[in-house]
């Protein structure tokens, strides 16, 4: 690593020339959209012609807007479930990277990033096949194997009207079984990239550790908390920050599965794409940039957190 | 060896053979769920509706290749435009990346703390918020409806990510070669070429991957600021195929798995790379 000084920059300055273009493209297309986003938080704007400072109007109404409170309400379920929903992954790097034989697993590595050709989009519009409540996969498995019935039965018991008979549930058309759907989508949840990014963290395991934790009588849980889980403590943290920083800002998955309204009633609304809408469809980009403003804090407040409290030993 | 002790040894090895085939039979379960889809999507695209309602589950005879002539006659035009804006996306990242990670992996100018938290603090920044002043800065230079419109934007979204492991990457590289290289009169460019990117071969290839795998998927700029119907990129194309009116189910799905044969070249190429990439980078991250 050399130092540069002041005095040196005489004849080292075209080494700013090589990050001018990164530095530059990012000042053009991430800080200066995110100063503008600022600016205009303070106006009642319709994203053209029409603007005018309204101070901090836009930031009020966010604060009491009944939709706005129920889409962070339901960006954190959301949030809490992807977490439950990171342990599948954890678990299957746990046991391919228990099992013996060496080409078992890296046949398995490989097995595990065939699925990863399916493109993003392609993967959302099967799922949303299957949830199709005529033709989806979902309502036939359930009415084939008669476990309809005893949703039905417990539907019954609980009186929710959800599951009645003679009717395919639609899976993304009731307001009481969108957030279940969105819940469930992606099982069995396990991820490429999550998958062998843990294998790699576990692949530092010494196998020395093991024949000493054998000879201590490890049992097979013992072994997960105290040798393998620390390990990848790294990995499971970034990723969940990842986590958390995508699932506040995402909307995609839920503009492609519900539309724009977020499903009826707007059950499925949630913060990005209500920003989406009253930017784009309603005209109100000025109050769309106010609940982006909102958002960034709360991102930055939950990463602040995650790096206090989520520490891992090096 | 007394009998007892070999007994012992037998019941341990049963036991672990047992343990063995628990463990497969997990993985095994988890691998089925996760190729459902792709299997189902191969399925139905051989089929009629006919076929399609009467027996979803497994194939039917006859099969129905036709149904990806049909298929690419929806998402065919997409796929050169889509490969069109992946691959200059992913160059322009992986060049302007490249050239400031060597910098910022090899030198201490004036300022590099502020650039280098200038550029890790985007890293916080939601991508949702920029949304809006975004599209009407692309407005304002012209770009709406135009691919430079879509892959300046990418290059500059990807710079935080390419950076931060590159330079990773390159701090590892002996600075002996530089100094060599340097000795030679070879300028910060002929570094790079000559030194940088041949000894991280890997690397780059993992992360050229993964910025093409994400400009495939690019689906929200190009929502917003495209539109031409005959210049959409490939998820746009899908997506709107999805909400047609009369639903034919094999050539829709023969769309679909057309849009992936990219995926699928790329994949046979580049999966070494890539498992050891990641696998790597974990190390470092």
């Amino acid at each position: 690593m050399k130092v540069i000084t002041f005095r040196q920059l005489r004849h080292r300055w075209r080494l700013y020339l090589l990050v001018l273009p990164a530095i530059a493209l990012v000042c053009t297309f991430s800080y200066f959209p995110a100063a503008t986003a600022v600016f205009r938080s303070f106006y009642r704007w319709d994203g053209d012609e029409i603007s005018e400072y309204i101070g901090l109007e836009n930031f009020y109404r966010a604060l009491t807007d009944p939709v706005l409170g129920h889409s962070f309400y339901l960006v954190m379920i959301l949030i809490l479930s992807n977490f439950i929903k990171m342990i599948p992954s954890i678990i299957t790097a746990v046991v391919i990277h228990r099992i013996a034989s060496e080409r078992g697993r890296y046949l398995y590595r490989v097995l595990f990033v065939i699925p990863m050709i399916i493109p993003g989009m392609v993967a959302l519009l099967i799922w949303k096949y299957f949830y199709d409540p005529t033709v989806g996969v979902l309502n036939g498995l359930l009415n084939s194997t008669g476990l309809m019935a005893l949703l039905q039965h417990v539907d019954d018991w609980f009186g929710w009207r959800v599951f009645v008979e003679n009717a395919n549930p639609a899976w993304l058309g009731h307001p009481k079984l969108i957030i279940p759907s969105l819940i469930f989508w992606g099982f069995p949840w396990v991820g490429v990239v999550g998958v062998l990014l843990y294998l790699a963290g576990l692949g530092n395991i010494e196998q020395d550790i093991y024949d000493a934790a054998e000879i201590d009588g490890c049992g097979w849980l013992r072994k997960f908390w105290n040798i393998e889980l620390p390990l990848i403590l790294t990995q499971i943290r970034l990723n969940l920050i990842l986590m958390i920083i995508g699932t506040l800002q995402g909307w995609g998955l839920i503009f492609i599965l519900l539309g724009d309204s977020g499903g009826p009633a707007g059950v499925g609304m949630v913060p990005g794409l209500y920003m989406f809408r009253k930017a784009f469809r309603e005209s109100e980009a000025g109050y769309a940039c106010g609940i982006g403003l909102l958002l960034f804090f709360l991102t930055l407040a939950l990463t602040v957190i995650n790096n206090r409290y989520v520490r891992v030993k090096k | 060896m007394t009998d007892a002790v070999t007994g012992y040894m037998r019941a341990k090895t049963r036991r672990g053979r047992l343990n063995e085939l628990t463990k497969h039979a997990f993985v095994l379960a988890v691998l089925v769920f996760s190729f459902y889809p792709l299997y189902m999507m191969l399925n139905i695209s051989f089929k009629t509706n006919k076929q399609f309602y009467h027996q979803p589950w497994w194939p039917t005879w006859p099969m129905y290749p036709a149904n990806y002539s049909l298929g690419w006659e929806t998402v065919g035009a997409a796929i050169p435009n889509t490969i069109y804006l992946a691959v200059m996306q992913t160059m322009g990242v992986l060049a302007v990346a490249l050239l400031a990670s060597y910098v910022f992996a090899r030198y201490r100018l004036p300022g590099h703390n502020l650039f280098w938290s200038a550029l890790m603090i985007l890293l916080m920044m939601p991508g949702v918020a920029n949304m809006v002043p975004l599209f009407t800065l692309l407005r304002s230079l012209g770009l709406l409806n135009s691919y430079t419109g879509l892959i300046v934007p990418a290059i500059a979204g990807g710079q935080v990510f390419n950076i931060f492991i590159l330079r990773n990457y390159l701090e590892d590289t002996p600075e002996e070669l530089f100094e060599a290289a340097e000795m030679d009169g070879a300028g910060a460019l002929r570094q790079i070429w000559n030194i940088v990117i041949p000894m991280n071969g890997s690397v780059l290839a993992t992360l050229a991957c993964l910025s093409f795998i994400g400009g495939w998927n690019d689906f929200l700029l190009p929502l917003l600021i495209m539109r031409d119907p005959a210049r959409l990129p490939i998820a746009v194309s899908l997506y709107r195929l999805e909400g047609a009116y009369v639903r034919e189910w094999g050539p829709t799905m023969a769309a679909y798995a057309i849009s992936a044969i990219p995926m699928i070249i790329l994949f046979i190429f580049t999966m070494r790379f890539f498992i050891r990439g990641v696998a790597a980078g974990a190390l470092k991250g």
